[in-house]
């Protein structure tokens, strides 16, 4: 119960410091760090099969996306950083507020279920049982993936040409 | 089933035209995109006539999807196999460059494929992901033109849209932890024999919220204006026309009728939720000066009424949502169209620029006045029928209030429209208007095309009445 | 078979669509067009004769079908219209001039027939009440069309029409409600306190479609604003027809209205007072169109007042005027017509002594005018001679004024004639030709049926009123030929020979043909009643907009003052907010989110509180 409760804290604070942080690339390291703190969680929590894929998704492709397209981008002059690092304080005092205050919230809501979750059979394979439980989230994912690459395509391509 | 088709020709379609023979003949996409979307009206007229083909599985037991359709469906995938070839007939107008073109058909084709899954899918978390991906799949249309002002808009979408998707996720998780399951009947059941209330108040307040975002229902409307007016012209179209509105409410519509039920107090907060959103969307409507923000405006208090008629609670009152889902989709399509045609010709979008185009631009004035009228509830257009369906069926709900709201606010609209059409289209003609010539043929034919239907869904209200609206009726889960 | 039945509507309704796209560069096809048009409605018609057909389509559904159906009376009806738009198609042929909105009007006189014949066919009250609305408004266009001052006839008579055609709506709101259809052949309903109310609204919508008092007023501003043709094809014949048609089924058919019942009694007071106060307008009027327009307001009258006899003789004979009159009254307005065109004026003051240079319109004058004044053996004479029977069977008085009224009709014709057709020609009309041969044929066409269903009256009788009252057991054989009452005839003898002798007296006292009725209108009393109703002291519609006049003097006090109110409360409150919506959307995405939070915990909150 304390190493959750200590994975969860964590898990904020490094979310925190994805938003907060003045560099992209920063953003990105610490979005995958989010993810492999929650893929502890789930482990712990007994679900293996979410865990493997935040780990392989979450944590693995999507920085590889995210550092690929911010490679495109342009990076900020020195002044222009001192004045987002000034921003930042001002722009978001109000998330840790928020997440305090939710956490406070989720406190008074007894989440404690009689009826036992339907865990996953870890003991088949993956792909057979996406393919015969769930054929419509995967024909969703490949759609979802193909958006990406087309968003890409369209927002950075011209740009590098323009640079 | 059949209709599984819809998803999967889609899908089939952007990797097949993406193949190197194909690539970037964006002729060849998009014509196959306007074949697809005729063949999904076909199909959705085949299938309403022939209820027993449903249920065909072109595939075998090769791929067996878990979809299901209802009367309430097939009015949906029949507005967005109307608004996708409008968007198409426009679209060619409005991109820029022939590959932008190509990738333009492209992720229309995967918003279609997202948009016909929402509405064929009967289980809460698949419902999710195609909601996921027909809204990427706009954010990446809203900035196909690469204008700075629409990736702003994208970006305010994005935002607003992450939290309707944290709040839907939240929900879901609620439910499958209530629940056991995310197909919509267990998660009905569940709503009868659960003992966790305050969860389910919770859940079902955190997944109307999200619903609301995506519909932009006040106050959750914030990013509707500015993504309305600064994406391209065919895009508006596509998005006012049908993708807020499955996004938002036909998810709305089907997760109460599916999966809540028609509680009070989601009734009340229907209600209540509907009557601000059409008195705050007109009032909006009526300060703005840019023709498509007015619209934008417009399309927040139409979005109203379907809630409204949502809200009584009442069989007819799901028909008549229904209803004027489509007829809205239609005469807010046909209206954005004639946005299109004049900012094309006129080069603006401010309406104090423009004037007396009416005699220059004659078939954009007269198709504008009849969405404008059809619009306001004038009979016999569509928008009269439908509106006269919400009328009545809150009274006879018992919320003659909220008739009154209704009936109110469509004097509101007469008079935002009209006054739009006024500074539009007639009066003097504008100076620097004089040498505006009528739009191109394809805008002048999408136009008429909608027209036709607005004015025959009126006049035909009975066909429609019978084939489309009443089976709705049946289905109602009271 | 059952498709036949909607061509009578379809096809004219599509051939006027179709005239309204030609240009007016091409008068020889629109004139081409709407003459097969009438041509092909004419054959449709004497098709359909003798058929007895129904057939029904969904329509609106709840009980409201398309339906329609063909008998006897129906079909007699639609036969006589058409035969009157064909020929008045034929005649226009000649007598539209240049310079004339002429697409519109074709295109509105092919709808005013197809509605004419919706209205007929139409075997469900709704269904005929919308193409009852759809004649208002075709009506109203007619009317627009003609010269420059016309719109506000044209709005007088939208109003009254439409005001009755409100009666109407709630009449028919009334019978479905009784009866529990909307189906006109089901619908048979007992005389109760509700039903008298149906019937007196429903009437109310046909007499004021047949033009009668105190509905009429239109009627004689249009004759002069309104394009002639419009006034010898609608108010001279169609609606006449139309109207009576209605009269007769609803107490005919759908309402068991006994003889004696105050229904009927007040049905022949408004047809009486009609005859009588519409003729003598009508005989002191200088303008021949005017004069034509007024009786055919006071034709009317006898019409109303033979059905309201409730006895076969009346009956009959109102149905067998309702035919006649459609048809000297058409052909008096196309004499008007060919005089118009030749002379440009129809002011009797100036006119005189056309009989010789328009020899055969003057011909055709004297024939309809001999009908219209009842001069045996023409058709005029037979079924006014019925109408009498009729009358004099339920009171003396009825019969009083009738036959009074027939000695006015005879002394204004006597004026009209001799003003326009005898005495000297004015030099400006010295070179007047006769009419155009395809003006003539339609005005001599319509002088040989006064005669022949004068003379033949038999057939006309047998084979054309006699079908129609089938139902009703009466036997119109037993009027036919002149075996009609001798007592009656000779009173009618000595009436016209009173009024030709009154006319000779006004002649030499006065001096002027045209001054043949003053002394009847400078007579002591009577002058001053004149006076007034020439002031249109009398017009209801004139008193109803002095009437809205005091009241609008009164609410543009209250109106200002609430117009104030809306100012400072509509205007102001409704520009306040819409500002305020556009002032709070900043575009800043971080205060959209808020809200959304806002709205989040809101919702919550509010669902939470139904637990």
């Amino acid at each position: 119960m304390i190493v959750n409760s200590i994975l969860l804290i964590a898990l904020l604070c490094v979310a925190l410091w994805a938003v907060m942080t003045r560099s992209l690339l920063r953003s990105a390291i610490a979005l995958a760090i989010v993810s492999a703190v929650l893929t502890m969680l789930m482990f712990r929590l007994h679900s293996p099969l979410a865990a493997v894929f935040e780990l392989s998704v979450c944590a693995g492709l999507i920085p590889v996306v995210f550092v690929s397209a911010i490679t495109l981008t342009q990076p900020l002059s020195t002044k222009e950083v001192l004045q987002h690092m000034r921003e930042r304080l001002t722009r978001f005092w109000y998330l840790p507020f928020i997440i305090v205050s939710s956490g406070i919230i989720f406190t008074f809501i007894h989440l404690s279920s009689k009826m036992p979750l339907p865990g996953a059979e870890v003991d088949k394979d993956v792909r057979i049982l996406l393919w015969n439980i769930r054929p419509l989230d995967l024909i969703g994912q490949i759609l979802i993936l193909l958006i990406g690459a087309f968003g890409i395509l369209i927002i950075f391509k011209e740009k590098k040409e323009n640079e | 089933m059949l209709l599984s088709l819809l998803i999967l020709i889609p899908l089939f379609s952007v990797l097949v035209l993406n193949l190197p023979p194909l690539l970037r003949r964006a002729k060849v996409s998009f014509y196959c995109a306007l074949c697809f979307t005729l063949a999904q009206i076909a199909l959705v007229f085949f299938c309403v006539f022939n209820p027993q083909s449903i249920v065909v599985n072109p595939f075998g037991s090769l791929l067996e999807l878990d979809l299901s359709a209802d009367s309430i469906s097939f009015v949906v995938l029949l507005s967005i196999g109307i608004t996708g070839f409008i968007t198409l007939l426009v679209a060619k107008y409005f991109i820029c460059e022939q590959q932008n073109e190509h990738n333009f058909v492209s992720v229309l084709f995967l918003a279609l494929a997202g948009l016909n899954g929402i509405v064929l899918t009967s289980d809460i978390f698949t419902l999710y992901v195609f909601l996921e991906i027909a809204a990427a799949a706009s954010f990446v249309l809203i900035v196909i033109n690469r204008k700075k002002n629409a990736l702003e808009a994208a970006f305010k979408y994005i935002v607003l849209s992450i939290l309707a998707t944290t709040m839907m996720l939240s929900s879901i998780a609620l439910f499958l932890f209530i629940a056991g399951n995310t197909h919509f009947a267990s998660i009905r059941a569940a709503f009868n024999y659960s003992s966790h209330d305050f969860l389910l108040i919770l859940a079902s307040g955190l997944f109307i919220c999200g619903a609301f975002i995506k519909a932009g229902v006040v106050p959750f409307h914030g990013w509707l204006p500015e993504a309305y007016s600064e994406s391209p012209a065919p895009v508006t179209v596509f998005l006012a026309g049908i993708v807020t509105k499955t996004l938002g409410i036909y998810t709305l519509i089907r997760i109460v009728n599916s999966v809540f039920g028609f509680l009070p107090a989601i009734n009340n907060l229907l209600l209540f939720a509907g009557a601000v959103t059409i008195t705050l969307g007109a009032l909006g409507a009526l300060a703005q000066n840019d023709f498509k923000r007015i619209l934008a405006y417009s399309s927040i208090s139409q979005i109203g009424y379907i809630v409204l008629a949502l809200g009584s609670g009442t069989a007819l009152g799901l028909s008549a949502a229904l209803f004027h889902f489509f007829n809205h989709s239609i005469f807010k399509a046909l209206l954005f169209v004639n946005s299109a045609a004049t900012e094309a010709q006129t080069k603006t979008r401010n309406v104090e620029a423009m004037g007396g185009l009416q005699a220059k631009m004659p078939a954009t004035a007269f198709t504008s006045v009849i969405a404008s009228l059809s619009a306001a509830g004038v009979p016999p257009l569509a928008g009269f029928w439908s509106k006269l369906m919400i009328v009545i069926a809150l009274v006879a709900s018992g919320h003659p209030l909220y008739a009154l709201v209704a009936v109110l606010a469509s004097v509101l609209t007469l008079a935002y429209l009209l006054s739009l059409q006024r500074r539009v289209f007639f009066g003097t003609l504008n100076a620097d208007c004089a040498q505006v010539v009528e739009a191109r043929a394809g805008l002048v034919f999408a136009a008429v095309l909608l027209a036709l239907i607005t004015v025959g869904a009126g006049v035909f209200f009975p066909f429609v009445l019978n084939t489309f609206i009443l089976p709705i009726e049946k289905i109602f889960a009271g | 078979m059952n498709i036949m039945l909607f061509l009578p509507i379809i096809v004219p309704f599509v051939s006027g669509g179709v005239v309204l796209l030609v240009p007016n560069r091409l008068p020889v096809l629109q004139k081409a067009i709407t003459i097969v048009a009438t041509a092909l409605n004419l054959a449709l018609a004497i098709f359909l004769f003798k058929q007895n057909v129904s057939c029904s389509l969904p329509w609106i559904g709840f009980g409201i079908d398309f339906a329609l159906r063909v008998y006897h009376f129906s079909a007699f009806i639609i036969l006589a219209c058409s035969c009157f738009g064909f020929l008045i198609a034929i005649y226009s042929s000649f007598f539209i001039q240049k310079n004339f909105r002429a697409n519109q009007f074709f295109s509105y006189f092919l709808i005013t027939i197809a509605f004419t014949n919706g209205a007929v066919l139409a075997d469900n009250l709704l269904l005929m009440f919308f193409f009852w609305e759809g004649l208002l408004l075709v009506l109203f266009g007619m009317i627009a069309l003609g010269r420059p001052g016309a719109f506000k006839t044209a709005m007088k008579a939208f109003i009254i029409v439409a005001i009755t055609d409100l009666c109407m709506m709630i009449g028919i709101a009334i019978v479905s409600r009784l009866s529990g259809t909307f189906i006109i052949s089901k619908i048979n309903l007992p005389p109760s306190a509700a039903g008298s109310v149906a019937f007196v609204l429903l009437a109310i919508g046909a007499i004021s479609k047949a033009g009668s008092m105190p509905f009429h007023s239109w009627i004689p501003d249009a004759a002069l604003d309104a394009p002639l043709l419009f006034v010898a094809f609608v108010p001279a014949a169609l609606e006449k027809l139309l109207g009576i048609y209605f009269l007769a089924r609803i107490s005919l058919d759908m309402f068991q209205l006994s003889a004696h019942s105050f229904l009927n009694t007040s049905l022949m007071v408004i047809g009486s007072v009609t005859i009588l106060l519409a003729v003598m307008m009508a005989l002191i009027q200088k303008n021949y169109k005017k004069l034509l327009a007024y009786h055919a307001v006071s034709q009317v009258g006898y019409m109303i007042l033979g059905i309201g006899t409730a006895v076969p003789a009346g009956i009959i004979g109102g149905l067998f005027h309702m035919v006649n009159n459609a048809i000297y009254k058409s052909g008096l307005f196309l004499t008007a017509g060919s005089v118009e065109r030749q002379t440009g004026t129809t002011d009797l003051e100036e006119l005189g002594g056309l009989g010789r240079k328009m020899p055969i319109t003057f011909i055709c004058f004297l024939i309809a005018a001999a009908s219209i004044s009842g001069v045996p053996p023409f058709n005029g004479f037979f079924s006014k001679e019925l109408v009498y029977e009729g009358a004099l069977k339920r009171g003396f008085l009825f019969y009083a004024i009738a036959a009074t009224g027939s000695f006015f009709t005879a002394a204004s014709f006597l004026k009209l004639g001799h003003a326009a057709f005898l005495g000297k020609v004015p030099p400006k009309y010295e070179h007047t030709k006769e009419a155009p041969l395809a003006m003539l044929i339609p005005m001599a066409i319509i002088a040989f049926f006064c005669v022949f269903f004068g003379l033949c009256n038999s057939f006309a009788l047998q084979k054309l009123i006699q079908p129609v009252l089938h139902q009703a057991n009466f036997h119109a054989a037993e009027f036919e030929g002149f075996k009609v009452n001798a007592k009656l005839t000779a009173v009618t003898l000595i009436i016209l020979f009173a009024a030709l002798a009154n006319h000779f007296f006004g002649f030499r006292m006065r001096g002027k043909a045209i001054a043949a009725a003053d002394h009847i209108h400078h007579a002591p009393v009577l002058s001053f009643f004149y006076a007034k109703a020439q002031e249109k002291w009398f017009d209801p519609y004139d008193i109803g907009l002095r009437i809205v006049n005091m009241a609008a003097g009164f609410a543009f006090r209250v109106d200002r003052a609430i117009d104030w109110l809306y100012e400072i409360l509509i205007v102001k409150v409704t520009g306040f907010f819409s500002g305020t919506m556009k002032r709070l959307h900043t575009g800043n995405y971080g205060t959209y989110l808020f809200w959304s939070l806002i709205g989040l915990a809101f919702v919550i909150i509010f669902l939470s509180r139904s637990l």
